[in-house]
């Protein structure tokens, strides 16, 4: 094993919640369609054939996966009414201005729309970017789809139903370096999570039989 | 907070996986070995993110396996120092703050990074910070009124700032026998830590935060 390059790239929390969110609806398909071919079989009266499951599930791998799925989806964060449309514009708007790195990152990642919020992120936010705060913060509100719900303190809207707002994918600049290896679809990213304990169960009654 | 990292190394792919697409067994392997896992001095692993070169799949004496040789990107948590996550207060003791973001909990805000003044309440066992009190000492703070304590209880949402990470690669040496008698483990240090702050404006549970005005900030 050996490091090539520590940090070749940042990655935002969108990012990360859309390819765990296609690893996890990959891994529900693929054991879907095992206990379907098992059960086919056996309803053809087959004899049992030794397969092990197409990838024998990784535990940690899982553990992690649902983990952070769990943490970045939470209804504090702002990825719920992100959209891969309203960051690649966020970016594109931030651009004007004379922000480092790191400070984009932590404004797409944190989507703060209170002057309090960015302040923690920008440096010396009165001298650099006096007049230009809410400009910023109004970038920002424009590229969420729907007001955050309650937690950053914006109390007007309500909020909706999230399954509703990937609809369309269009590759967008902001993601336009990592697409060529990352087919996000984004409509394999709804996923139902009661299928699963659901599939397993029945999995050993029949391995019981 | 979360980072691409390059990293090579050399899988076995196990014969009963040669029916799967090999990037597919390889990527597999690769997150069997390292998701959920801390790669010193790189971060804490999720999983794998693509692979970028793949050698040809060599059989060794000995083994029925094929051998790779891959470089691959790896999404790895690792908030730089200075970036500003969220995370939920998982435990409070005399000496700080305990937090978690659900797949990882050795973050910790030593008494050093809480907001000025603030005390810790052994009954409530959480701390809490009294704004614009001149007291200093410990029991000046204990004696103040219930209502003025802002306190920050367990499973709140705070936000912080990443001040340093530590690795910490404790190989577990010889047993130790000491007159015959195997000693006890001294108790081990986590891999991967991570010290936190949020003595300034603008940290702290996000509810403290939620109306404050631009004023309070100016003479912060």
């Amino acid at each position: 094993m050996e490091v090539l390059n520590q940090r070749s790239a940042l990655l935002s929390n969108y990012e990360v919640l859309s390819l765990l969110k296609e690893l996890e609806s990959d891994h529900l398909a693929k054991t879907k369609t095992a206990h379907r071919i098992k059960k086919e079989e056996e309803a053809a009266g087959l004899p049992p054939k030794h397969q092990a499951p197409p990838d024998d599930v990784c535990e940690n791998l899982r553990t992690v996966e649902v983990e952070a799925i769990q943490y970045l989806s939470a209804d504090y964060q702002p990825t719920g009414s992100q959209s891969e449309e309203g960051i690649a514009q966020l970016t594109r708007t931030l651009g004007q201005w004379d922000l480092t790195k790191a400070e984009k990152l932590q404004i797409v990642n944190l989507a703060p729309t209170e002057p309090v919020e960015l302040y923690v992120i920008v440096e010396e936010l009165e001298d650099r970017f006096g007049d230009k705060m809410d400009d910023i913060l109004n970038a920002v509100k424009s590229s969420l789809k729907e007001p955050p719900p309650t937690v950053n303190g914006t109390t007007e809207g309500q909020p909706t139903e999230e399954t509703m707002q990937v609809e369309t994918t269009t590759y967008t600049e902001y993601t336009e370096e990592y697409t060529e290896q990352w087919d996000y679809d984004a409509n394999e990213v709804v996923f139902d999570d009661t299928g699963e304990g659901a599939g397993i169960e029945g999995d050993l009654d029949v391995d019981d039989d | 907070m979360f980072q691409l990292s390059i990293v090579k190394d050399t899988v076995a792919v196990h014969p009963s996986q040669f029916g799967l697409p090999p990037q597919q067994a390889v990527t597999n392997e690769l997150n069997k070995k390292y998701a959920n896992r801390v790669l010193h001095d790189v971060g804490l692993c999720i999983c794998v993110f693509d692979l970028s070169e793949v050698s040809e799949g060599r059989v060794r004496y000995g083994d029925g396996c094929l051998w790779y040789k891959v470089v691959f990107r790896m999404v790895v948590f690792r908030p730089f120092p200075s970036e500003v996550i969220l995370a939920r207060v998982k435990s409070s003791d005399e000496d700080g703050i305990r937090l978690s973001v659900g797949f990882f909990d050795d973050i910790y805000v030593p008494l050093v990074y809480l907001p000025e003044p603030t005390a810790f309440d052994s009954k409530e066992r959480a701390h809490f910070w009294l704004p614009g009190s001149e007291s200093t000492s410990a029991h000046e703070l204990l004696d103040s009124p219930l209502t003025d304590r802002m306190y920050i209880d367990a499973g709140d949402v705070v936000r912080v700032r990443v001040e340093s990470d530590d690795f910490h690669d404790d190989e577990p040496g010889p047993p130790k026998a000491h007159e015959g008698v195997q000693q006890v483990q001294e108790n081990r240090r986590p891999p991967y830590t991570i010290t936190c702050s949020m003595a300034e404006q603008g940290l702290g549970p996000t509810s403290w935060w939620q109306n404050a005005g631009v004023e309070t900030m100016e003479e912060g």
